[in-house]
């Protein structure tokens, strides 16, 4: 099947593209890997993220962590205590998600991602 | 005070991760910038620190168990990112600090667009279902 084979192979440089951003800005890859399946790859949205933990359960971002620890630029005391934090809201967060719009929730994430990046953005370029 | 913080920072992203499915690191870079003063190259270093193990484990269960996973294009995304993530990696810790924060804010105003644009057509999708 040409075509199937043409779809993954298309996934395959969306996730490259994702992982060079990953590498580059030091998030997990899903943030753009989400949206990209489901608009791109016409993906249902359960199964877009779905999809995203599977890519996301090996250390994906081990080589991306290597230069970033050969360079010094690595805090592990402050990263190891943020970790249990992550874990146990994260099951927080999945079980209060239930009881949520998901699309709303979207929207105010999006919300504030687009608040937090034009921060970012604003302090680069005043200094 | 200090390790209090950043034990409360690690619990709120957690839960913003398991509210939308998407997150982590977006939300803790930022913080350790802003809230810990942080270095911008060491805030990503340490954001890639945390994300190591599989934190999205549990959530995952969830979705296998109804079968809201393509295990095919997983593995592929999985090989991608791995790559990827390394020369990612490599051109950041050449960019100074300054430009790297600005290229950090345009990929969450791109990410949030996408999210955005997901949002609209999956309530199309929902209305032509309904």
């Amino acid at each position: 099947m040409p075509e199937n084979l043409a779809r993954l192979f298309g996934i395959f440089l969306a996730a490259c593209f994702c992982g060079v951003s990953s590498g580059l800005i030091g998030v997990g890859g899903g943030v753009i890997l989400v949206p990209l399946l489901v608009l791109l790859f016409h993906f249902e949205q359960h199964r877009a993220q779905g999809t995203s933990l599977i890519a996301l359960v090996p250390p994906t971002g081990a080589l991306a962590l290597l230069a970033y620890y050969r360079a010094h630029e690595v805090d592990i005391r402050v990263g190891a205590l943020i970790i249990p934090g992550v874990f146990f809201g994260g099951i927080v967060g999945g079980a209060w998600a239930t009881s949520l719009s998901p699309r709303k929730l979207r929207l105010v994430f999006a919300m504030f991602l687009l608040v937090l990046g034009g921060w970012q953005i604003f302090t680069a370029w005043k200094s | 005070m200090h390790t209090a913080l950043i034990l409360l920072l690690g619990l709120v992203a957690g839960i913003l991760v398991g509210l939308t499915g998407i997150g982590g690191g977006s939300v803790i870079v930022p913080a350790l910038v802003y809230l810990l003063g942080m270095d911008q190259h060491m805030a990503q270093g340490t954001s890639l620190f945390i994300l190591l193990p599989p934190l999205g484990l549990g959530a995952l269960w969830r979705y296998w168990k109804r079968r809201e996973v393509d295990l095919l294009a997983g593995v592929i995304c999985a090989v991608g990112f791995f790559l990827g993530g390394y020369a990612g990696g490599r051109i950041a810790i050449e960019i100074p600090s300054r430009p790297l924060q600005g290229i950090f804010g345009t990929f969450l105003v791109l990410s949030s667009l996408l999210i955005l644009r997901q949002s609209k057509s999956g309530q199309k999708r929902d209305a032509t279902h309904a």
